[in-house]
């Protein structure tokens, strides 16, 4: 019998994997933990290993093609069994003891060609080479999910609506030059007619902006959000971070106001469980370990997107540890993407816009998180200290709050617990 | 002659206001009758055109295809011969080689095939072999094809086997007027043309008009227009094609049949529009797939216009094994309207 390979479960959110690129092809002799392919999974690449040993006798699954979770994706036949003539999944049909006992047979497939991309008639390749479609972001309807003309032309169909209806709502705005005017109207005309940057387009959403979109529509839907904000005097941190990156600079540490605020909301957790559960239908979930997520933009150039690396057992890690977690994760997300390992497990997120001179803003909820904290920049501005006038620095933060889970007093308990840490940040270093 | 039928339809065409009466006549005869004018009618223009073969004089034509050509013409042009295809294919390359033009019937194209030295390997080489001296001016027919009951030996297909062989020209009528028009061009070309007829379509009637008209050789004409799928096929199994097209039709499948007319030349350029229009082909060939005018036409579509294509070119041919002589097995071996049918839902992706 052959070894079936599934398409595994890489992440809990994961339901569908996309194969990226397969690093065995038919008839290479595998050994439990080769590298057989790199499987792109809701937010990260991970590399799929096989766990047994013999020779690859399909790869069911094209490159660039995205399958169920569970799906077999390719066989192995183990080392002492020559590969069997039909590799079609109703071959399991067949009773297994009569297949055992049966001779093994000596047919030679004719070896599958791997074609990178999925697989795509030629017109329908030429057709959307045409219309300006990405074929990755078509699902074929032909045999073996072969892209077919009628596939490409739904997806210009599609397209054509989206552009159609922002057209026309743009061309009810623009005044009608034969309508006498009671009003004189400026009439914008473009400096260039037409050019191609100011063209209406559809691009297609790439998997991770699938997942975003279905995930923070979720969250926006099911979980009561509401926010509280407040202003932290920044002055003691900003003060500390100074004098500890100076001393630490021989190490080449350099802790960021995102690494104390890190610990600061994992601290707090201590008196506030409520800010480290999940809402879990029926009971609230206290989790046990504070793991602190943090929301990691990623490059245009890798299509953009999201990630929240996860920085586990944060209440227990110093700042130097915090620092070189984050800057890590921040690194590896940005360059290589993150394995669910590294997102995984958050009880907690924040999400800091600081550093793009952002004063305030509000965050949706990471499920199954019950809360998000939205931090701004530090800036100086004017403020009233002991009673008078003077220059320092402050930093906003919202929090949003899953009401069904935390009640606003227990927020604002929350963010005083904060302020406290924040502003007298020496008890952060013990 | 056979029977001559004259239908006359009336109708009302207003033009300019007025109210014109239109006279439109209709010529109705039957597929052996449009060969038998054909012949008579180059017979008469030119006297170096003659019919041999056996029982075409005394016997009217096994088929009657030659019915009163003997009273016409007399036994000097209408030449009755013994069983001996061979013999009667050498002499007639002979004659064509010396200036006469022959018209040579086989009783059956299976019988061709003891005269495969004659017409394949002289007749198809004249003109190469001496160098452009002389060619070889004849016109080889005969019915070709299953359908009749006539089991393995009788029932051949030789479209596949001999337009394989480079020197000579094949034509496959498909009704009535252009087994004429078709036959005409055959009996005037100076090359050796191989009219591929079919007996199960003799005695059906189509127009054919009484003024004279001739069909040049590789234009294929489009049947019946349509947008998901060409169809391409040549002579009778194009009935099954359009049976097919119309039942398709109803499934909301719109199918376009062409009709080759002639296998060399073919005519690829009509078919190469078709398909880039439909982005979808069957063909259906009643020879065996191997090796066949159905693989040759698949494969030059696949290499003029891959790009237009949303599936690789289906074929329909005969089954590949001897042509069953039970009534139901022939029908069901034969390229019929069912396997048609599947093959276009299969290549447009409706299966």
């Amino acid at each position: 019998m052959p070894i079936e390979i599934t398409m595994p479960r890489l992440s809990d959110t994961m339901e569908v994997g996309t194969i990226l690129h397969w690093h065995v092809a038919v008839g290479d002799e595998v050994s439990s933990g080769d590298l057989l392919a790199d499987i792109e999974t809701d937010k990260a690449t991970m590399e799929l290993q096989s766990f047994d040993d013999g020779k690859v006798e399909s790869l069911l699954i094209n490159e660039g093609e995205a399958v169920d979770v569970g799906t077999i994706i390719a066989t192995i036949a183990s080392e002492d069994e020559e590969p069997t003539a039909d590799n079609s999944p109703s071959s399991s049909d067949i009773p297994v003891a009569k297949e055992a006992e049966a001779p093994t047979a000596t047919v030679h497939t004719p070896s599958q060609k791997q074609y990178g991309g999925p697989r795509v008639s030629p017109v329908a390749r030429r057709l959307a080479e045409e219309h300006g479609v990405d074929l990755a972001s078509i699902q074929g309807s032909g045999p073996s999910g072969r892209i077919i003309k009628r596939d490409v032309l739904q997806q210009v169909a599609t397209e054509a609506t989206t552009c159609e209806t922002t057209a026309a709502a743009e061309t009810t705005k623009v005044p009608q030059p034969v309508a006498p005017a009671p009003i004189a109207t400026a009439v914008v005309q473009p400096l260039v007619a037409s050019s191609p940057w100011q063209q209406d387009r559809s691009v297609p959403l790439s998997n991770m902006r699938q997942i975003i979109a279905k995930r923070l529509v979720e969250s926006k839907q099911t979980i009561p959000h509401y926010q509280v904000t407040m202003t932290f005097n920044m002055d003691p941190l900003m003060e500390m971070r100074k004098t500890l990156n100076v001393q630490l600079a021989a190490t080449g540490i350099k802790l960021s106001v995102n690494d104390f605020i890190v610990r600061c909301c994992a601290l707090s957790m201590a008196t506030h469980p409520e800010f480290n559960a999940s809402f879990g239908g029926d009971c609230i979930h206290y989790h046990g370990p504070v793991n602190v997520g943090i929301a990691i933009a990623l490059p245009e150039e890798r299509g953009g997107g999201l990630v929240v690396g996860s920085i586990k057992h944060a209440d227990q890690k110093s700042l130097r540890t915090i620092s070189q977690e984050s800057q890590y994760l921040s690194k590896k997300a940005r360059e290589t993407g993150l394995s669910p390992e590294e997102m995984g497990d958050t009880t907690f997120t924040i999400s800091n816009l600081g550093m793009f001179g952002v004063d305030n803003f509000t965050a949706i909820i990471n499920p199954p998180n019950s809360a998000i904290l939205a931090v701004g920049s530090a800036v100086e501005k004017p403020v009233v200290r002991n009673g008078e006038l003077a220059v320092g620095h402050e930093m906003t933060a919202t929090l949003s709050l899953d009401h069904r889970v935390i009640d606003g007093a227990m927020a604002a308990l929350y963010l005083k617990a904060l302020k406290e840490l924040i502003e007298n940040p020496a008890s952060l270093l013990v | 002659m056979g029977p001559v039928h004259w239908h006359v339809k009336t109708g009302n065409v207003g033009r300019r206001g007025c109210s014109v009466s239109v006279v439109t006549t209709e010529r109705i005869i039957e597929f052996r009758d449009a060969l038998n004018e054909a012949m008579s009618e180059e017979m008469r223009n030119d006297n170096r055109v003659f019919l041999i073969g056996e029982e075409v004089a005394e016997y009217n034509g096994a088929y009657k295809v030659s019915k009163g050509m003997l009273d016409e013409f007399g036994p000097r042009r209408i030449i009755d011969t013994p069983i001996s295809e061979s013999g009667f294919s050498g002499m007639s390359i002979g004659a064509a080689m010396r200036g006469l033009r022959p018209i040579v019937e086989f009783m059956s194209w299976s019988f061709s095939l003891v005269a495969a030295d004659p017409i394949l390997n002289n007749a198809a080489k004249m003109l190469y072999m001496s160098g452009g001296q002389f060619g070889c001016p004849i016109v080889f027919r005969g019915n070709d094809g299953a359908g009749g009951q006539l089991a393995s030996t009788h029932s051949w297909c030789v479209e596949s086997m001999y337009a394989n062989v480079p020197g000579l020209k094949m034509a496959i009528p498909y009704d009535a007027y252009d087994a004429k028009g078709l036959l005409k061009t055959a009996i005037r070309d100076d090359n050796p043309v191989f009219f591929l007829e079919s007996e199960r379509l003799l005695s059906t009637t189509g127009h054919v008009p009484k003024e004279e008209y001739t069909i040049p050789f590789g234009q294929a004409l489009i049947r019946r227009a349509g947008t998901d799928c060409t169809i391409i096929s040549f002579g009778r199994p194009l009935h099954f094609c359009l049976e097919a097209a119309e039942e398709l039709a109803k499934d909301g499948i719109s199918c376009e049949v062409v009709d080759g007319r002639t296998i060399r030349p073919l005519d690829i350029d009509t078919m190469v529009d078709s398909v880039r229009k439909t982005n979808a082909c069957v063909v259906v060939d009643q020879s065996w797939s191997f090796a066949s005018l159905g693989s040759e036409i698949a494969s030059q579509i696949h290499s003029i216009c891959f790009d237009d294509l949303d599936n690789y070119v289906h074929r329909v041919h005969s089954d590949d094994v001897p042509t069953p002589y039970a009534q139901n097995l022939e029908q069901a071996y034969l390229p019929n309207t069912r396997k048609i049918c599947e093959a276009v839902r299969a290549a447009t992706y409706n299966a």
